[in-house]
């Protein structure tokens, strides 16, 4: 998070200085002037959507996700799994180990690519903000449209690398590594 | 603002409601979210800047140009690459893709970027290789541009027939 804040700090403050020197201290200030807006307006939205995101971090927690995962497979092993991907708490640093523990889980490998676009195309604690910082419109309608893709990667997969654990991908499709077939 | 703030809220009510039945963890549910809320102002309001200034800066003739519902397929391709190269969080990003939005960003370069930003953004790389090899990231990167790429171009569409 420090980093992200000294880039976006150091960034603002480089184009401050171009809008200065492109428009003097009346663009500065009106850049300022919309910032301040825009945190006044968004204030409670924003109060709103943290409440909503840590409501759905102690609704749905690793363990209930895990337990989804493992029941499945196939086609509805991608749609659960797509789906949990999306609902799953949490940044990077939470949701990166938790995917490499499917190696030890012998999860398939199109369990985790649906998982992994799941989580980037869904990623359901990330709707209050997109809808409150963009437009709700604008997030209804690019949820629709880019619904299927976690499921269209899960079964590109599925199709090409059916007996393929996760971290061997590299296998071509119908290709043994001499584990079983999991899950499938 | 104020009917998003309202259905929010109302969101909120709901699940703290069911966490209180479930689990018992709403108040938990609560102090995490106002925890990570204390923690990422300095982030939201760093990118309120950044958005306010790219507002005043921007120039309606590139925006025309290059964004807009008018500018096509030239819009969604540099949507996409956009979206890859905001390599920053979500409350970072969605300010600037709003901003984009008031300066006149049609909906396919607005799809495009955000679809973009969600399965390209280079935040994901040092995370993604470190977990699953440079290979798996490229290909992931590869495969992806195409889906980016669609998005931006459905939403393209629907605003050309929905939206006209």
């Amino acid at each position: 998070m420090k980093q992200s804040l000294i880039i976006i700090y150091l960034a603002a403050a480089i184009l401050l200085i171009i809008g200065f020197l492109i428009g003097g201290s009346q663009m500065v200030v009106a850049g300022l002037n919309i910032s301040i807006n825009t945190a006044y307006r968004s204030f409670l939205m924003l109060l709103a959507s943290f409440v909503v995101i840590g409501q759905l971090n102690v609704l749905l927690t690793a363990d209930i996700i895990e337990k989804w995962l493992q029941k499945f497979s196939g086609i509805k092993a991608i749609i659960v799994s797509a789906i949990a991907g999306g609902l799953f708490p949490g940044g990077p640093y939470i949701y990166y180990p938790f995917v490499a523990s499917f190696k030890e889980k012998k999860l398939p490998f199109y369990i985790l690519t649906s998982f992994l676009f799941g989580k980037y195309i869904y990623d359901f604690s990330r709707i209050p903000l997109e809808a409150s910082l963009v437009s709700p419109n604008i997030a209804f309608i690019r949820y629709l449209i880019t619904f299927p893709i976690p499921i269209i990667v899960g079964l590109i997969v599925l199709r090409f690398f059916k007996d393929t654990p996760s971290y061997d991908y590299n296998l071509k499709a119908g290709e043994k590594d001499g584990s079983n077939n999991y899950n499938s | 603002m104020a009917q998003t703030t309202i259905i929010l809220s109302i969101v909120a009510v709901i699940l703290i409601v069911i966490n209180g039945k479930l689990n018992g963890r709403q108040y938990e549910g609560i102090k995490l979210g106002l925890n990570q809320f204390i923690r990422t102002i300095p982030i939201i309001l760093g990118a309120f800047i950044l958005a306010g200034i790219i507002e005043v800066m921007i120039p309606r003739d590139f925006v025309q140009n290059w964004l807009s519902k008018e500018a096509g397929l030239k819009g969604i391709v540099l949507g996409s690459f956009g979206g890859m190269l905001l390599a920053m969080g979500p409350y970072a990003f969605f300010p600037i893709v709003s901003t984009l939005m008031v300066s006149g960003a049609g909906l396919g370069t607005l799809i495009s970027i955000i679809t973009g930003w969600s399965l390209l953004s280079l935040s994901k790389a040092p995370f993604e290789i470190g977990f699953f090899g440079v290979e798996f990231t490229i290909k992931k990167t590869i495969y992806s541009i195409p889906l980016s790429l669609i998005a931006g171009f459905i939403a393209y569409i629907i605003e050309l027939l929905v939206f006209t």
